[in-house]
């Protein structure tokens, strides 16, 4: 059987634009949380091979009973076993406490060492890395990986540690107390080894394409009921009936398919188990009848073999998860390949002033977006950038906030080149202000003060003041201290802005790019929250990319930007008189608006 | 049932009356793979349990010197053995077909139910609800039919061996009989506290979780602004108290584990010396000792499987519960007055409660103080919301028509307009009149460079038709979703079409062109847009002023900005700020 073919499963597995951790760094890594923990590593270790060793008195002491009764028919002797028996079961059952409190304690410290590690390196991630990649992967990584890790270090891979050294134990245990039938598990070997290659050469992207296939069935119904209106108004029921029963028909496709290989697989490894049993059985029975061994010894090999087959589940059962913890830890590792930004922290601009010089940019290799740019812009100065959709405005402003870095010429602040700053240096220069006012979960002190942390709470208010945010501030039930974001109280998308401006009153660049920053709000919104800018763009450069043209009028200068390239350049009086295309769009503008 | 004809063609009417009801219904439509479920589950429970004795036998036959019965004993636990794995792969196919096929009907009786309800379902529901049924109640639905078979051959096999144990011994029988439920009853008490614990280290997980993802969510602003190390900080001591809590957990874990060894291991030992006494009194052979040894390690397989099905039957009814809740929400009537497409077309379109009038075949601008008065006005001339059933469109009332015919009617776009994952081509595939092709469209919603956007984002096609939206459009501008989604209102071409400030994320240039293709596009058919932007207002015919709810004033855009004042207010936001 050859698994599905499925664009929507593949798709859902490449895609990333940060790093993958390779086998070495893994290794390394892993060595390095090794040495960390190495004392409490070690106890565990010690304390389950104490609990392993105290597990195999009772098949010895079986056997050994067997022996002793086929003989000698003593009450006192089975008494004596059974004694013995239970001692070893408490200490086996002290010692399993102690392996698991402290795998679990372990486990914990790893854990919490990775998503510190990984949290701390994100949050220092080179800005145009993040630009880049976006924040989906990873957020992505924060949750999913972080989580999945979370399930193998808790599960996983302590289960395959003490399953391997039980498997270790009573091996030796069998070897010593029979060699002569121990070899029967040989002939098991082979079929265990050979038929989990095969599984899980296939087994692990078949589950995870199994997984997204099922999330896509969830997905496509909680879509359904989320756009219910949508789907009402534009008639799309039957189309989602249709689109739901297509992908519950790939789920099942994949469920089929990692079905079958289970079909090939499970009964090879329960066959694997019972051939051993079959052949302790007919070859020491033999072996008994010439005397070679004893029948104790015969029935210790035989509860050995049986008790073999529970470590070798456990690690075949587990080994999957294992390497989905081991992917996942790749990503979270990955994050630390991500090279630094190179910077120079000595730069220091000699003052406000911005200068691009023939500056080309693109996202990739051969497909430039900006096509040589040459900009000038005085301190104090208010530059509007306008220009069609996809013409690259924003990129412009992104290179002008220091995000980027040109592909070739330069954007310098004071002569220092922007993109050479280290992010910390950048910010307290310029500030790129967006349609995204990311709420933070936290309190709104929280929220305010990580744009100045020495800020104390008169600041912080004067701030909320300046930008117009007291009225709706005075009305929240724990003034700063109320918790906002995700589940806190809610801010309407206005609020949400106001406080995004004060955090930039607290940060005080001397320089804005503002894209687009109020086009999303409602437009009565949007002219209450103009006033709140206003007060923020008071004695501040301001480059403006212009969505409505309203803003450009008010500019010092305009730039239109179409096609990558400046086309023109002027104050609004003297791009209307050159009668470009600009004049145009504002003869179009005017028209409709008065006459 | 086989895999192979899943999914169901028709997932068939379930019966609703109650939980178990639904179930029992769930039942009877895979009553053959339950049954043969069923039939592979004892046989591969039998097979295990009556592995023990045939190694005892072996082993007495080994004792005793009778080399051709140790043989036979092997040749029996290797036909056991093949068994054993034949009926155990046999009943895990069954057992995952159950599960798929209760589970799959579960999936497509809530997307049919959800496509019924349309708008209905999020106001009587929250989504939250409804994800949760789709994703974690389809799967405990779905475990429950899964651990069925196995629960009665555990039943089989745990009768059978105690009568067997009670048939050497009554005393051995009474041990196993009181024994195994003591065990699978005594770590109880310490559930209740682990899944407290649990809870609390889940909580404050999610917690942590919450706060590093929000972080690395408004990294953009965190990196553009600062606070790096006070959020590092910030996770760094939530981080450390999910561990303080994990530990806690960890604790109790480890007792419970400890005691998994300890409890079956007594009752090992307590199995074990009372056949090792019975053997010096002469009842029971050495080979029955390792039999009965066997057993007591092998009854905890069914003790497992019973608590198991507890678990699993208990979570199964309780989703089954939510499942028909959701199921059983009312769906809105479907009878009512017909309304031919071409007498929609052609009818005035009227809302009692604004006082609003719409001509047929004409492109009327709406322009509100408030955008929420819009909002309601755009979902309540779609038939939509409050006072929706009073709006009269040739003069019946909509609460009055066919839902199929008014929707077929009248469509409303939002202004944050909902686009459904998938390709553009499933974007698209909407009931249409067929007038309209897609790339004139595209053309009218100025959209050309979106589909350029998808493109880019999908490197692995080069139609745009098959270029993948992803969910709510979310890899999409604003306005990018605004144009796409007026591709998908002019190429579905309503009779009635209403549009919530269509282009308010359009950049001035681009709303330039919408508002000059918009009048040829929608040219004898009725269009509402409600906006203030003077781009697309001076293209209508007609627009109509609504002030506190009600309409004030009408007249063609440059009529009304000479002659009212408020209207020009709304309009002219750029001269309330100009310097």
């Amino acid at each position: 059987m050859k698994p599905p073919e499925d664009a929507l499963a593949a798709s859902t597995m490449t895609g990333t634009s940060l790093p993958i951790a390779g086998p070495a760094t893994l290794r390394a890594y892993a060595r390095t949380l090794l040495r960390r923990h190495r004392r409490a590593f070690t106890v565990v270790i010690v304390a389950h091979a104490v609990a392993a060793a105290a597990a195999l008195v009772g098949p010895i002491v079986l056997g050994d009973l067997v022996e002793s009764l086929a003989t000698d028919l003593s009450a006192a002797r089975v008494d004596l076993a059974a004694g013995v028996f239970l001692v070893a079961l408490v200490i086996q059952t002290v010692f399993t406490r102690i392996t698991r409190l402290r795998a679990g304690v372990l486990g914990e410290e790893v854990l919490a060492d990775l998503r510190e590690d990984f949290i701390a390196r994100a949050v220092r991630l080179p800005t145009g890395v993040v630009e880049r990649a976006g924040t989906g992967d990873l957020v992505s990584r924060t949750t999913t990986d972080v989580d999945r890790l979370n399930h193998a270090v808790r599960d996983a891979v302590p289960e395959i540690v003490i399953a391997c050294i039980t498997a270790l134990f009573v091996t030796g245990a069998l070897v010593i107390t029979a060699p002569q039938v121990a070899v029967a598990w040989l002939l098991s070997v082979p079929l265990i080894v050979l038929s989990s290659r095969w599984y899980f050469k296939r087994a692990p992207q078949s589950y995870r394409a199994e997984t997204a296939t099922y999330a896509a069935v969830s997905a496509s119904i909680a879509e359904t009921v989320d756009a219910g209106q949508t789907t009402e108004l534009y008639r799309l029921g039957p189309q989602r009936i249709e689109i739901t029963d297509g992908r519950i028909r790939r789920w099942i496709a994949w469920e089929r398919y990692t079905l079958w290989l289970r079909t090939v697989w499970f009964p090879v490894i329960e066959t694997g188990y019972v051939v051993p049993l079959v052949g302790v059985l007919a070859w020491g029975g033999w072996l008994v009848s010439q005397g070679t061994i004893s029948i104790g010894q015969l029935t210790t090999a035989l509860l050995l073999t049986q008790m073999l087959v529970e470590p070798i589940d456990l690690i075949l059962m587990w080994y999957d998860e294992l390497q989905v913890g081991q992917a996942s830890l790749a990503r979270l590792v990955g994050v630390q390949e991500v090279p630094d930004a190179e910077t120079d922290p000595s730069l220091e601009p000699a003052d406000d002033r911005i200068v691009v010089d023939d500056v080309r940019f693109g996202y990739r290799a051969g497909r430039d977006v900006l096509h040589g740019i040459d900009l000038d812009v005085a301190p104090g100065e208010r530059l509007a950038l306008v220009g069609p959709s996809g013409a690259g405005k924003s990129t412009l402003g992104r290179l002008l906030a220091g995000i980027y870095a040109p592909r070739t010429g330069s954007v310098e602040m004071g002569g220092a080149a922007l993109h050479l700053m280290p992010a910390e240096a950048v910010r307290t220069q310029v500030a790129l202000v967006n349609q995204e006012h990311h709420v933070f979960v936290g309190t709104m002190r929280d929220n305010l003060l990580l744009a100045r942390p020495d800020a104390d709470d008169d600041a912080l208010l004067a701030a909320l003041d300046s930008v117009d945010a007291l009225p709706w501030f005075e009305t929240l039930p724990d003034g700063l201290s109320t918790r906002v974001g995700t589940g806190g109280h809610p801010l309407a998308p206005g609020q949400s802005q106001q406080l995004a401006l004060a955090r930039l009153i607290l940060a005080d660049p001397h320089t804005l790019v503002l894209d687009e920053a109020t086009s999303l709000l409602d437009p009565r919104a949007a002219r209450h929250l103009e006033r709140s800018l206003d007060a923020v763009l008071e004695g501040r450069t301001v480059i403006a990319i212009a969505h409505r043209l309203h803003t450009a009028y008010d500019a010092d200068r305009i730039a239109v930007v179409d096609g990558g390239r400046v086309t023109e350049l002027g104050s609004h009086d003297q791009l209307v008189s050159a009668d470009g295309a600009y004049a145009a769009l504002w003869r179009s503008w005017q028209d409709a608006d008065d006459e | 049932m086989s895999m192979r004809r899943l999914p169901h063609p028709d997932p068939g009417v379930p019966d609703l009356r109650s939980a178990l009801a639904y179930l029992l219904w769930t039942a009877r439509g895979q009553w053959r793979t339950l049954a043969l479920g069923v039939l592979f589950a004892v046989t591969w429970f039998a097979a295990q349990a009556v592995m023990p004795a045939a190694l005892g036998a072996g082993v007495q036959a080994a004792s005793e010197g009778r080399q051709q019965d140790v043989l036979r004993a092997a040749g029996v636990l290797a036909v056991l053995g093949a068994v054993q794995a034949a009926a155990g792969i046999l009943r895990h196919r069954m057992a995952v077909t159950n599960w798929i096929a209760a589970a799959s009907r579960v999936q497509q009786l809530a997307v049919r139910h959800s496509a019924r309800l349309g708008s209905r379902i999020t106001r009587d529901v929250a989504t939250g609800e409804v994800v949760a049924v789709t994703s974690s109640d389809v799967e405990k639905v779905g475990s429950g039919f899964d651990v069925f078979a196995r629960f009665v051959g555990a039943v089989v096999a745990f009768v059978g061996v105690a009568i067997v144990l009670f048939a050497s011994s009554p005393a051995l029988g009474i041990v196993v009989v009181v024994g195994v439920p003591v065990l699978g009853l005594s770590v109880a008490p310490l559930l209740k506290p682990l899944e407290r614990r649990e809870s609390d280290r889940r909580t404050k997980f999610g917690r942590a979780t919450e706060l590093a993802s929000d972080t690395v969510a408004g990294l953009r602003v965190l990196r553009g602004i600062g606070g790096e190390d006070l959020f590092v900080r910030r996770f760094h001591d939530a981080s450390q108290e999910v561990r303080a809590s994990a530990v806690q957990v960890a604790r109790l874990r480890s007792t419970m584990d400890a005691l998994q060894v300890a409890l079956p291991g007594f009752f090992v030992v307590a199995v074990t010396w009372l056949s090792a006494r019975l053997v010096v009194s002469g009842s029971l052979d050495i080979g029955e000792l390792v039999a009965f040894y066997g057993w007591s390690a092998f009854l905890l397989i069914p003790l497992r499987t019973f608590v198991e099905a507890a678990h699993r039957w208990t979570a199964a009814y309780v989703a089954a519960g939510r499942v028909v809740a959701l199921l059983s929400l009312p769906v809105p009537d479907e009878g009512g007055l017909p309304l031919s497409a071409e007498r929609a077309g052609r009818g005035v379109l009227h809302d009692p409660s604004s006082g609003l009038t719409v001509q047929p075949q004409q492109l009327t601008a709406v322009v509100c103080a408030q955008q929420a008065v819009a909002d309601s006005i755009a979902l309540r001339l779609a038939g939509l919301g409050d006072g929706a059933d009073a709006v009269t469109l040739d003069g019946i009332p909509l609460g009055e028509l066919a839902r199929s015919d008014l929707r077929a009617a009248v469509v409303a776009q939002d202004k944050d307009p909902v686009l459904l994952s998938g390709t553009l081509a499933q974007l698209l595939d909407v009931p249409r009149s067929g007038r309209v092709r897609i790339q004139d469209a595209v053309e009218a919603a100025s959209a050309y460079d979106v589909l350029d956007a998808l493109i880019d984002s999908s490197p692995d096609v080069s139609d745009p038709l098959h270029a993948r939206i992803t969910e709510r459009g979310r890899s999409l501008s604003g306005g990018q979703r605004q144009r796409l989604a007026l591709v998908r209102s002019f190429v579905a071409d309503p009779p009635v079409l209403v549009l919530d400030e269509p282009t308010s994320a359009v950049d001035s240039h681009t709303e330039a062109r919408i508002a000059s293709s918009l009048r040829e596009m929608r040219a004898g058919r009725t269009t509402v847009v409600l906006t203030s932007s003077p781009l697309l207002l001076d293209v209508a015919d007609r627009v109509v002023l609504v002030v506190d709810g009600r309409a004030a004033a009408e007249g063609r855009h440059r009529a009304l900005m000479l002659e009212e004042p408020r209207y020009r207010a709304i309009v002219t936001r750029e001269e309330v700020n100009a310097p």
